[in-house]
């Protein structure tokens, strides 16, 4: 099971505003309804089209109170997520996801749980693959273009409220402890990829547009990075593909009754390590991811690790 | 590519129209005759740290304290509107004891007001201790309060009246060692008046509706009985605070300098 991983890691985003308040509530887009963010990948590390599914665990420490030495509640999301790439011709592709959310929040030993299905996401991207230039010198017979491994790609798309927002949950501390965020939101990305047979990065920036839900709450806009780096090993039966990468998220603040709450804004940077294997159709892939720094909800929430695991069938 | 394109158009449709806000659907409300209620979460602290009891704390010129006991009244609450109208709480049931004893397993006492009338509330005014006015009520004006009062320790004879806030415990300092403790502070009789008002501005708009029943967070702190406007010494006679005309109002001044408004939940 070593074997599922992420995908791109592209920027693992915590969204933001998970929390809320109770003074500081702070999370709730970070936790559980970021994960089908950019931050968290949209695809594989090819780049290839498939449909899959991924199990992402994540775990916060959230300070549940005002005072410095307030006690600390312990929140753990489990998220398994449906995913794909889907091919729509050369040029364009669309990647989706649906996922159920099932988080546990501990403070002093009394557990609540929150479960259900997620935000669902779905994006249409444009992938503009750039060729190397033609030698005139060399006649090229076979009439192709030669593919530079280089691309863009730019992305259009939209989270969906598919998942239930509570708003009693955002007098957590973690305003992220929902399944959903009630919003639909706009998501822009753009991302470039560079792979020849033994090398590849993979970035990407996405911008999330944050609507408000119908409770008047809106959680901040979020802006996603990251970038991985990764070589392929070709074995007999398989091709091993190790990937690091770096991500990231930042959270604007977040606004009810139009008006903006404090300590609801954050930044997080994030290390991961991981691998895909590809044995024939399947793609295996894990990769664990640590924060780097972080300053989220006035420092009332810490990410502490997140674990990501995933199988896709390519297309 | 049809099709592409219809997929492209409808997804910036839905993109625009998600971004698309429709604000200030508070400010044209009718709220007349709409009452909600409102809960004041008190939370006593010592400086950035929460208060516990039976944990010693510095202070100013070396000294630190323990605290057994921590309890003070509050009256008189009301809450200004966005407007500038205030609205008072009934008198009757406008006078409370904040007692850490009674806390929460967060340290949080919670007073919750019924029937206040719905509005956007910008601040809070509340006052520490009994006001003259109350006081003259005589005892039987006091109603269940005066029980509760005798209860809870915070009342010397009926002539002396009400101790406003109420702290015991030890200290020790650069020469003696875990010493009583104790601040009584209030109003003696009717010769000297100690009742104080404190307003806090709220971080953001209290929405107070039939529907939403706010929260306001209001943190005490706790070192600011000792230093606060002025820094009082236990060595200097602040250990044994009673009806002393200066100690008293001296302390009072302090306490009055203690809250905060941490922030506020609208749900």
């Amino acid at each position: 099971m070593l074997f599922l991983g992420f995908a791109k890691a592209e920027a693992h985003s915590l969204k933001s505003p998970c929390t809320t308040h109770q003074p500081l509530q702070v999370l709730c887009d970070l936790c559980g309804c970021s994960t089908s963010s950019g931050s968290f990948g949209f695809g594989t590390l090819s780049n290839a089209n498939f449909v899959g599914v991924r199990y992402i665990y994540q775990n916060f420490e959230s300070r549940n109170g005002i005072f410095e030495d307030s006690p600390l509640s312990k929140e753990t999301f489990n998220t398994y997520q449906v995913w794909a790439q889907i091919p729509i011709n050369d040029s364009f592709y669309v990647t989706a996801s649906l996922p159920y959310q099932d988080l546990t929040r501990d403070f002093n030993n009394i557990k609540e749980n929150l479960n259900g299905i997620g935000d669902a996401n779905i994006i249409g991207w444009y992938k503009h693959v750039f060729y190397k230039k033609e030698d005139e010198t060399v006649i090229n017979f076979s009439g192709e273009k030669i593919a530079s491994g280089h691309s863009l790609q730019f992305g259009l798309g939209v989270k969906l409220p598919t998942g239930e927002f509570e708003q009693r949950l955002t007098d957590n501390i973690n305003p992220g402890f929902q399944v959903g965020t009630g919003s639909v939101d706009g998501i822009f990305s753009v991302g470039y990829n560079y792979g020849s047979d033994t090398f590849g990065v993979n970035t990407l920036l996405s911008y999330y547009l944050k609507g408000e839900n119908k409770n008047d709450y809106q959680f901040g806009d979020q802006f996603s990075y990251a970038v991985n780096f990764f070589t392929a090993i070709p074995k007999e039966k398989m091709n091993i593909m190790p990937f690091v990468g770096l991500s990231g998220d930042r959270y604007d603040t977040i606004t009810q009754y139009g008006e903006t709450l404090k300590d609801t804004d954050g930044s997080i940077l994030n290390a991961s390590i991981g691998t895909e294997l590809a044995i024939e159709k399947f793609i295996f892939g894990a990769s664990y991811t640590l924060p780097v720094s972080q300053n989220l909800f006035g420092e009332n929430v810490q990410s502490k690790q997140r674990l990501s695991l995933y199988v896709n069938f390519a297309l | 590519m049809k099709l592409l394109k219809y997929t492209f158009a409808l997804l910036a449709c839905a993109v625009i129209s998600a971004c698309s806000s429709d604000d200030d659907a508070t400010s044209t409300e009718d709220l007349s005759g709409q009452t909600g209620s409102l809960t004041l979460k008190y939370d006593n602290g010592v400086g950035d740290q929460d208060f516990l009891f039976s944990t010693s704390y510095n202070k100013s010129n070396s000294e630190s304290f323990k605290l057994d006991n921590v309890k003070y009244i509050i009256s008189n609450v009301r809450f200004t509107d966005s407007n500038g109208d205030v609205f008072m709480y009934p008198t009757e049931d406008n006078v409370f004891i904040v007692d850490e004893e009674d806390g929460n397993n967060a340290g949080e006492i919670y007073i919750t007001l019924d029937n206040v009338d719905a509005a956007d509330y910008v601040s809070v005014t509340f006052g520490v201790g009994i006001d003259q006015e109350r006081f003259a009520l005589g005892a039987e004006g006091q109603g269940d309060f005066l029980d509760l009062a005798d209860e809870k320790g915070m009342m010397w004879s009926w002539a002396t009246g009400y101790k406003f806030i109420r702290l015991d415990g030890t200290y020790t300092t650069s020469t003696v060692i875990d010493e009583p403790l104790n601040i009584h502070m209030g109003s003696v009789g009717t010769s000297l008046d100690n009742y104080k008002e404190v307003t806090l501005d709220f971080p953001n708009t209290v929405l107070v509706r039939t529907d939403k029943s706010p929260e306001v967070h209001i943190k005490a702190d706790i070192a600011k009985v000792f230093d606060g406007t002025v820094s009082v010494n236990f060595a200097d006679g602040y250990n044994q605070v009673h009806t002393d005309e200066l100690t008293t109002g001296i302390i009072a001044t302090n306490i009055s300098s203690m809250f905060e408004v941490h922030h506020v939940h609208n749900d």
